[in-house]
């Protein structure tokens, strides 16, 4: 009996052990839908809609059992139509207009995860984040149907957190779930940053 | 390698996201959203100071540098608004003979752009398109002789201008433009809009009022 016991202890300390060296060394792609809310002078002075329209994936390689790095891209897309309202668009010129602003971001990061349970079988695994890089950001502002787009690209940061759910107890894919903090500087038209706050699900399985 | 057809997947899906994701402003407009008001005027000009005006019997249309003179029904539509707003702002119509004050005229000017679209080797922009090889000519490429369309894109706007007759002997004999009110956007030459498209002018301008 004691000799089955051992044996069966080696064989789920072994799996456990298999599942950790699965870890490192393996590519995971993560997807994921994207709701973002614009915060402080982006919120303010050019969107204060909260965007429901966006994405975003990352692709990263296991360094060891806690720490992962790679690649993190997205789309947001803010719009917010004001309505009409006087504009002094000269020293003695007004001008009554619906007021359209559109932005879409881009973001290419690079990116670090930390998953503090490592290779624990958690039903839940929770990780923080942090990336850094630029984004590509199109600027639309419309007075009435007049006006047009520039294109600019800003240095953007980003932390986040959130949890990571897989499938199964052994599975390497799974549910996520998670929030980041973006900031998106943008030094134009007298602005100076897009921060948001993503939150973000989605899919995440390795890629072999 | 056998994740492959998912990952494409998802990025097919993704990719028509990235289209779908964005709302253009132009198509969440509706006509009148579309249209802007912009007024503009002389800070010397004491609009009290003014009693009477005339304003033009038709429109002139500018088109492109030509003048011609007309009165539609939109145009008439301008006229009668101009005159309504003018008078609930206490200024008297008189006819030009009768030394007015100010004189008003409404115009409808029309400028057309062209440009040019560049077609050349679009289908580089295409991993699909078909390789000449399709044809029998592998390795050649394909060729255009005539590699540019063009399209022509033509804005109008109404103007309103108004101008300082009673002033104009002591600016020697200069006749100042005091004020101007300009509509552009969508059904602006729509007679339905004039009044609503005079009184947003007039709105935004309440220093345009006669003592009385």
């Amino acid at each position: 009996m004691k000799k089955t016991i051992g044996l069966f202890s080696i064989i789920i300390i072994s799996s456990a052990l298999l599942h950790v060296n699965a870890q490192k060394g393996e590519w995971k792609l993560n997807l994921n839908y994207n709701y973002s809310l614009p915060l402080g002078s982006f919120k303010n002075d050019i969107i204060s809609n909260n965007s429901p329209r966006g994405f975003s994936g990352d692709f990263m390689y296991g360094i060891n059992d806690r720490f992962s790095a790679g690649l993190y891209g997205g789309y947001q897309d803010f719009y917010q139509k004001y309505s009409r309202d006087l504009y002094q668009t000269g020293n003695h010129e007004v001008t009554s207009a619906v007021l359209s602003n559109s932005i879409q971001t881009m973001p290419i990061l690079a990116k670090g995860k930390f998953m503090p349970l490592g290779a624990r079988h958690a039903p839940v695994q929770p990780y923080l984040s942090v990336g850094a890089g630029i984004s590509i950001i199109n600027f639309s502002q419309y007075l009435g149907e007049f006006g047009g787009t520039s294109t600019n690209a800003g240095f953007t940061a980003q932390g986040g957190a959130g949890v990571m759910i897989p499938f199964g107890r052994y599975s390497l894919s799974g549910l996520s779930l998670g929030a980041d903090y973006n900031y998106i500087a943008f030094n134009r038209y007298g602005y100076n940053n897009l921060g948001n706050l993503g939150l973000h699900a989605g899919v995440y399985f390795p890629l072999r | 390698m056998k994740r492959m057809p998912l990952l494409l997947t998802c990025l097919l899906g993704f990719s028509a996201m990235f289209t779908a994701c964005t709302k253009d402003p132009l198509n969440h407009l509706s006509a009148e959203e579309s249209r802007i008001y912009i007024t503009s005027f002389d800070s010397s000009a004491n609009f009290s100071s003014y009693k009477t005006y005339s304003i033009a019997d038709s429109v002139a249309v500018i088109d492109n540098g030509h003048a011609t003179k007309e009165r539609t029904e939109s145009d008439q539509a301008y006229i009668d608004a101009v005159n309504k707003y003018m008078q609930e702002r206490g200024y008297i119509l008189v006819n030009k003979n009768s030394n007015p004050a100010i004189a008003i005229n409404i115009n409808r000017v029309y400028h057309t752009s062209t440009g040019l679209i560049d077609y050349t080797d679009y289908w580089d922009y295409y991993g699909g398109y078909w390789d000449p090889g399709y044809w029998g000519y592998p390795g050649d490429v394909y060729y255009v002789p005539y590699v540019y369309g063009t399209y022509q894109v033509t804005e109008g706007l109404m103007s309103i201008d108004m101008f300082d007759l009673k002033n104009a002997a002591a600016h020697g004999n200069k006749i100042n433009l005091i004020w101007n009110g300009l509509v552009r956007g969508e059904g602006i030459f729509d007679s339905a809009t004039a009044d609503s498209s005079v009184q947003a002018l007039f709105n935004q301008s309440q220093y345009l009022r006669a003592n009385e």
